[in-house]
């Protein structure tokens, strides 16, 4: 591919908007308080602190998540089960930890299950919950949403039933430094994400999958007489974005030290969606672009930080993210990038048009 | 009063990007008669009846409608002035019951803010009694058969005290009954004075209840007939026309005496669509499909690339029973397939030339053997060259082609699989005559090279020009099967009119 310097292309892609939104945000922050940007080292955990480093940090959870939604999306779907199944994760992780409450009844520094099968036991229930919403969808060709929604309300539910109810808690080293621990100076979530999106990128950039994604995702009966398995296509969309929340859930149980069924991964399939769609994916299907996704979910993260880290009153919070997502969405909609790559056009014309008059 | 002239429109102009739909067309009616506007999809029949309506703006010419000149501005205000439409597909409420169907928008009131239930149902039921129909119209609309429904819409359409009913394809989705029965209410309509224009591509049915016919073609007019003074023959002849403003040097496939049978198709159908279908197909041969649109041509091709799943009978390659039951399996046995739908079952239009050039031959190789983007920009360049495809570079979005050459990318797509057998519907229509032409001669140089082809076509001369034997298709099965040599046009058309062929095998 060549790429050409071409600023109406620029001005017209969403993700260009989604960085300057990002960028405006912290322009603010910059100017209200420039402390905003310090990072600092400890010596004593071998890590980088500040907000910049947490807004990362904090962000994993949406972020892993909205990278398999980004391909749901695509396909002109949506999964409203990832909270649910982020609920699930963690208590299907610590029952594994602490199975026998009796016998140890405080929270330590122990696992009762080998840790490697505590993951991959969560991991792959997640995963199964994830191949039952895509046969759904792909099979049965329910709409995604209400496919979804039995999940979303049952995912809960099982987490209740496998916890019988309780909250467990842990202190044990290894599990906690998923979320605690560092790499390179950097916490874990970050170094994990990283790496799932790497993984991501090569899947669907790497193989054909991404261009089977985008084809089926915009016309469907076209793709299918182009030869293209459709309904497989789905489904594994559906199938990573379930394991994807099922890693996301073990960072969030990690970094909270227990499960909590009620309240682990409430509304994160909206702000999943959304960081997806201020990412620059249409809700109708078809382009979709991963670095996007990660930048709205960044963003997101920013706005939460911003408003903690200023002290905007707490019953205002929700009104404000509210807010902000609004003036970054209307900045990305079609009218409006038209208008702006619009004006820019004649006003360069005009510019020219004196040169030469 | 007999010969008055409701609706008269004149010199009626629209211009579409790039392409004028409708060129000076007159069309006038008369009350009380049915007068059926016919032609070729993409004549202009629609686009006329969506200016009547309003749906679009004339740029040139005049309506009178009931002695004064009009300009519709809107489907309502159409209504208003007395023109209702029963659109081919049913255009009403499933879940509501019949009654609240036919008053849904108008409900009558009784006193001022309650709905009366019982005048509404009441007046429902006598409305379709004048019909003949005689069923509850409190059930919910989807209890009944697609020809209550169809006629349920017609009623509604006449209740709004209309002066022209204009029925576009109301037949297609109707049983031999059905249509008796709408027949029947047509000619109550019009007992009553009202115009009645009837678009459609049923001949046979055109000739039943009309007394008139307009026939369009590529946006003009060509001309109105009194039903009872054309033969059918003439009819087909004066909607398909004659596209001789250029002749191309176009030689006919030889198939060479030992070729095999490269496909075999044996009593193929679908209870619903299409009754058996059998033919032959060898080597390096290309077979013409002819017919009227919905004669079962594009159910056949469809049949045989697995985008439909045949009921029964089979096919055989090379002389091999296969099973194919989805589009995949026929790539698989290098088929190839050009649908007739370009918007819909073609192009990927978000997606760049070159990745629509190279998504069959990828979707072939799988996902996890891709093709590098070097690798699909090599194949895309190439066919961008070998099929002089218009375009600034292999990145453009294919939607932004012009027609003639997302066609071409289409027919890139499925020669860069190098296919024993390529199917192509409609592969030149709606497109300019010199892409036609040079997808005409892409298809002779396929032949040539030893590829199967089966083409489509609701231009006869152009069927007649390139293929070895033509099969008629009429009414949902095959009609025919003539040479394409020594057949002539006249030959083509009589299977299609009459359902019989004049000397050759039954």
């Amino acid at each position: 591919m060549k790429w050409k310097f071409d600023s109406q292309h620029i001005l017209k892609s969403k993700i260009t908007w989604a960085v300057v939104a990002e960028l405006l945000i912290l322009l603010v922050c910059l100017i209200i308080r420039p402390e905003f940007f310090e990072i600092s080292y400890q010596e004593s955990t071998g890590m980088l602190y500040g907000s910049i480093i947490d807004i990362l940090n904090r962000s994993s959870e949406i972020t892993i998540i909205a990278l398999g939604m980004t391909l749901v999306i695509a396909l002109a779907g949506t999964d409203l089960s990832v909270g649910a199944v982020v609920a699930l994760s963690g208590a299907i992780g610590l029952k594994l930890m602490r199975w026998d409450m009796s016998e140890y009844p405080t929270a330590g520094n122990y696992s009762v299950t080998p840790l490697i099968w505590v993951f991959l036991v969560a991991l792959g229930i997640c995963f199964l919950f994830g191949c039952f919403n895509g046969l759904m969808v792909s099979r049965f060709g329910l709409q995604p949403i209400i496919a979804t929604l039995v999940l979303m309300v049952a995912g809960r539910g099982v987490a209740q039933i496998i916890t019988n109810g309780r909250q467990m808690t842990t202190n044990f080293a290894p599990f906690k430094f998923i979320s605690q621990g560092s790499v390179l100076f950097l916490p874990m979530p970050i170094i994990i994400t990283a790496v799932i999106f790497i993984l991501m990128v090569l899947l669907t950039r790497k193989t054909s999958f991404g261009m089977f994604v985008e084809a089926v995702g915009i016309n469907p009966r076209a793709s299918r007489v182009s030869g293209l398995r459709s309904s497989l296509i789905i489904f594994s969309a559906y199938a990573i974005t379930g394991l994807l929340a099922g890693i996301s859930g073990l960072i969030y149980a990690s970094r909270i030290g227990q499960n909590d069924s009620n309240n682990a991964g409430i509304n994160y399939e909206m702000d999943a969606i959304l960081a997806v769609v201020i990412g620059g994916t249409s809700m109708s299907g078809g382009k979709f672009s991963l670095a996007g996704t990660v930048m709205g979910s960044i963003i997101i993260r920013t706005i939460i930080t911003f408003v903690y880290y200023f002290g905007v009153a707490a019953e205002a919070i929700m009104a404000f993210k509210a807010l902000i997502v609004l003036v970054v969405i209307v900045l990305q909609a079609e009218p409006v990038r038209e208008f702006i790559s619009k004006r820019r056009k004649a006003r360069k014309t005009a510019i020219r048009g004196e040169l030469h008059g | 009063m007999p010969d008055k002239r409701i609706l008269e429109m004149k010199g009626i102009e629209i211009q579409f990007p790039g392409v004028k739909a409708l060129d000076k067309v007159d069309f006038d009616l008369i009350a009380g008669e049915v007068h059926a506007l016919l032609g070729e999809n993409g004549a202009g029949k629609s686009t006329l009846i969506k200016c009547l309506t309003g749906v679009h703006h004339m740029d040139a010419g005049k309506i009178i409608y009931d002695g004064k000149e009009i300009t519709p501005t809107s489907p309502q205000a159409a209504i208003n002035m007395g023109i209702s439409t029963v659109f081919q597909e049913i255009n009403l409420c499933q879940n509501l019951t019949v009654a609240e169907n036919i008053f849904v928008g108008r409900l009558p009131m009784k006193r001022r803010h309650r709905i009366d239930w019982k005048g509404i149902n009441n007046r429902a039921s006598e409305l379709l009694k004048r019909f003949n129909i005689h069923i509850d119209v409190t059930r919910p609309l989807d209890y009944f058969s697609t020809g209550i429904q169809q006629m349920v819409s017609i009623a509604r359409a006449v209740d709004i005290k209309a002066k022209i009913l204009i029925l576009d394809e109301p037949t297609s989705s109707l049983d031999e009954n059905e249509v008796e029965r709408l027949f029947d209410v047509v000619r109550e309509l019009k007992k009553s004075g009202m115009g009645i224009i009837f678009i459609t591509h049923f001949l046979d049915q055109a000739f039943v209840i009309s007394d008139r016919l307009t026939v369009l073609r590529n946006g003009r007019l060509v001309g109105d007939f009194y039903a009872r003074n054309i033969s059918k023959i003439e009819l087909v002849r004066q909607m398909i026309g004659k596209d001789m403003e250029q002749i191309f040097a176009l030689k006919r496939p030889t198939v060479a005496a030992d070729a095999t049978n490269m496909l075999d198709v044996e009593s193929l159908g679908i209870a619903s669509k299409v009754a058996d279908v059998s033919f032959t197909l060898k080597t390096g041969e290309l077979i013409g499909f002819a017919g009227l649109l919905g004669s079962g041509r594009t159910e056949t091709a469809e049949m045989i690339f697995g985008v439909t799943r045949a009921e029964h009978g089979t096919i055989k390659i090379h002389d091999r029973e296969v099973r194919i039951h989805s589009p995949l399996d026929a790539i698989n046995q290098q088929m190839a397939f050009c649908p007739e739908d370009r918007k819909r079952d073609g192009i990927i239009g978000d997606l760049s030339v070159r990745e629509n050039i190279s998504l069959v031959v990828q979707s072939r190789r799988g996902i996890f053997n891709p093709m590098s983007i070097k690798e699909q920009a090599e194949l895309a360049d190439q066919y961008i060259q070998l099929l002089g495809i218009a375009t600034p570079d292999a990145e453009k979005k294919v939607g932004e082609l012009s027609g003639g050459n997302q066609q071409k990318v289409i027919l890139a797509r499925w020669m860069a699989t190098q296919p024993d057998l390529l199917i192509l519907d409609e592969p030149t229509r709606g497109i300019d005559v010199g892409a036609k032409a040079e997808i005409q001669r892409l298809m002779l140089k396929m032949c040539a090279e030893g590829v199967s082809v089966i083409f489509i076509s609701s231009e006869l001369d152009e069927i007649l020009r390139c293929a070895n034997r033509v099969i008629v298709m009429r009414d949902r099965c095959k009609a025919g099967e003539l040479p394409g040599e020594s057949s002539r046009q006249e030959d083509i058309l009589h299977v299609i009119a009459e359902g019989t062929a004049t000397g050759e095998e039954a």
